[in-house]
């Protein structure tokens, strides 16, 4: 470190301890709002899911502050951008933490800001993460809503090879930890049912042309593919997969292609394509059908397409609502030890909290032109082990 | 052998493909040396008028003029108010461009919104080439890349324009001192460039994801041929699409895209360093 930048770190250490005792001084009263950070991409690869995240936590945000707010006090929500690199997060995120002092974060995210949020927070802020992920999160005061692959796959694989012979899997996915963990879990799902992997392959972001891909597919006489690609890589993969005739040779699984990704996808390509989530636009629920006929009234026909990333948000919102009101306190300690066995509900169904992770409804969903049709419900399906 | 022939089709098909896009690039940068950072996304305005005539529910070829119409408007706006007076100074080219590049994407996103479009196919299903299923769509796109490339080679060879246009980028000076009208030459040769990249993009939206960061995608590829087949030449950029394309498909063949990825920057990198002019350049 040379002598600038010490400056500048002790500087920063000295307002920064300064804030923090003002922070102590004025302490909570019932008029205060709840001060939440919302940390979702607004700009980058991600940055597609914005705007239906920002609706959905503004969303939840009113029809608590509707209801008299959490426990009395009104719920103000501060955004900021987490769509660039984690360095860039963290900054964002300690802005907000120190600066706008938020009493809780929700994070719809990717995982490598989540692992350098939970090393800036260190359990002393409570941090609700919402979307889809890999598993294994364990840090303290870090709350996880989304699916992790044991939920995704270990009913779905089976229902597969069940109903729909599905034995010899091609695995292809984006090349970082999501789908690299979400298939180390499918492999053991699919020996564990008598398949085979057939292929695995994983593809840099940048790839816009699968034509080896598939020749590789077809090549291996798959019957089935799990998709891991993300956003544009998804869309790229399976329009050029229906256009190869690959459709009839063998059904496609994802468990990231959400509402926005079908469409970019088209009618024409998604037959034989199944995505297994908590969430779907279509889920037919009462519950779901209200949430979503809600969020048409108030942001209009045109707004962003909700899917299972959106709502997310709307779902780390309400769960702080219905974790605080429990824990009637934000300290992070009180709400963990609040946190284990806390039920919830929300347009996704009942949800259970074990291990700060949560067992939920999982929906297999087949893609029918560029909606998705639900055809099977998993009730209450555990998170597996995230903690060891 | 099905494999084989399978991997043959790939690869003319992607060098085709490679060629169509940075047809318009080859146009702008080559000839006139602008380094133009916005070419990705004159790719996607054509894409984008795919979706605005399937919008009204018209025909698939109307976005054809479309697109070459949107494109047509938009480069000569940006030729007349920035390009025209950054000719001499390349690195200014590339610094506008990308402003402009930015410009349009934003745009786009106000009108359309960030979302994935879905654009759909007018000519789908496969048809039976030595023995494998292929693409229907895949080869009308090879016919019209492939018509449009030797056209325009024989038309850069033998007209009066083309005959101009060499003397335009030979000396300037001279060129005006004959007599020919550079400042109109060199904006038509502009929009005819970007005009282009509309067609492209127009050509392969039912192949590709569309939305509005789509361009950066064709961009970097773009580069990539024209550094290792060199400038000013429709052979340079013949022989740039298949060494990039031919090596990614084989690389990707043998072992795995990230390979093949990466092969394609090594190269780039060894003929940005090695061999700058690329294997076909002007002389």
């Amino acid at each position: 470190m040379n002598r600038r930048k010490f400056l500048v770190s002790s500087l920063a250490t000295a307002t920064m301890g300064s804030t923090f005792a003002a922070a102590l001084a004025r302490k909570a009263s019932a008029a205060d709002p709840v001060r939440v950070g919302v940390l979702i991409p607004m700009s980058g690869p991600a940055g597609l899911f914005g705007p239906s995240c920002q609706n959905c936590a503004n969303m939840a945000a009113n029809e608590i502050n509707a209801k008299g707010g959490i426990d009395g006090r009104r719920v103000e929500l501060v955004f900021a951008d987490v769509g660039g690199p984690p360095a860039d997060a963290t900054q964002a995120a300690l802005k907000l933490w120190k600066g706008e002092k938020v009493d809780a974060f929700v994070g719809m995210h990717d995982s490598a800001v989540r692992a350098a949020l939970t090393g800036l927070f260190k359990g002393q802020v409570p941090y609700i993460y919402t979307p889809v992920y890999e598993g294994g999160e364990c840090s303290p005061g870090t709350f996880v809503l989304g699916e992790t692959p044991q939920q995704q796959l270990a009913p779905v694989i089976l229902w597969f090879n069940k109903e729909r012979g599905a034995s010899k899997w091609y695995l292809i996915g984006n090349d970082y930890n999501w789908p690299r963990d979400t298939n180390k879990a499918a492999k053991e799902y699919i020996n564990r049912f008598g398949g085979s992997v057939v292929g695995e392959e994983y593809l840099p972001f940048t790839v816009d042309n699968f034509d080896s891909s598939l020749a590789k597919i077809k090549d291996s006489g798959a019957n089935a593919v799990l998709i891991t690609l993300v956003g544009g890589a998804s869309v790229g993969f399976s329009r050029a997969y229906q256009s190869f005739g690959l459709a009839d040779q063998a059904m496609r699984l994802g468990t990231l292609i959400e509402e926005n990704t079908l469409l970019g996808i088209g009618a024409e390509n998604s037959q034989n394509l199944y995505s297994s989530a908590g969430y779907f636009r279509n889920i037919d629920t009462p519950a779901a059908k209200e949430f979503a006929a809600r969020y048409t009234k108030a942001f209009g026909a045109d707004a962003a397409v909700l899917n299972a990333l959106g709502e997310s948000c709307y779902e780390g919102i309400t769960f702080l609502d219905a974790l605080a009101t429990k824990a009637k306190s934000y300290d992070v300690k009180k709400m963990d030890r609040s946190s284990l066995g806390l039920t919830f509900s929300s347009p996704r169904g009942t949800s259970t909290m074990i291990d700060r992770h949560v067992s939920q409804d999982i929906f297999l969903a087949q893609a029918d032109g560029v909606d998705f049709k639900v055809i099977e419900t998993f009730k209450n399906v555990g998170p597996g082990n995230n903690c060891g | 052998m099905e494999l084989f022939a399978l991997y043959g089709l790939n690869f003319i098909y992607g060098i085709a493909t490679l060629g169509l896009i940075v047809l318009g690039l080859a146009v702008v940068f080559g000839l006139l040396g602008v380094m133009n950072m916005a070419h990705g996304e004159f790719v996607m305005l054509g894409a984008y008028s795919v979706l605005i005539v399937q919008g009204q529910g018209l025909p698939y070829f109307l976005s054809f003029p479309l697109a070459v119409l949107i494109c047509g408007f938009v480069g000569y706006l940006v030729e007349w108010s920035m390009i025209r007076h950054l000719y001499t100074r390349p690195f200014d080219t590339l610094l506008a461009t990308w402003g402009i590049a930015i410009l349009i994407r934003k745009t786009v996103e106000v009108i359309f919104g960030r979302g994935y479009q879905s654009v759909n196919q007018t000519v789908t299903g496969t048809v039976d080439i030595l023995g494998v299923d292929y693409p229907a769509y895949r080869l009308v796109v090879f016919v019209c890349a492939v018509t449009l490339l030797v056209g325009l080679f024989i038309w850069y060879r033998r007209s009066n324009t083309g005959a101009r246009i060499k003397a335009m980028i030979a000396n300037p000076e001279l060129a005006q001192a004959m007599g020919i009208n550079t400042a109109r030459l060199a904006r038509g040769t502009f929009v005819f460039g970007v005009c282009m990249a509309g067609l492209a993009g127009a050509l392969i939206a039912p192949l590709v994801r569309v939305e509005p960061y789509m361009g950066l995608d064709y961009l970097l590829s773009s580069f990539f041929i024209l550094v290792v087949g060199g400038l000013g030449t429709l052979e340079g950029l013949f022989i740039g699409s298949s060494v990039i394309g031919g090596v990614d498909v084989a690389v990707s063949a043998f072992f795995d895209k990230t390979s093949g990825y990466l092969a394609v920057l090594v190269i780039s990198i060894l003929f940005l360093w090695l061999r700058p002019e690329g294997l076909y350049a002007r002389r």
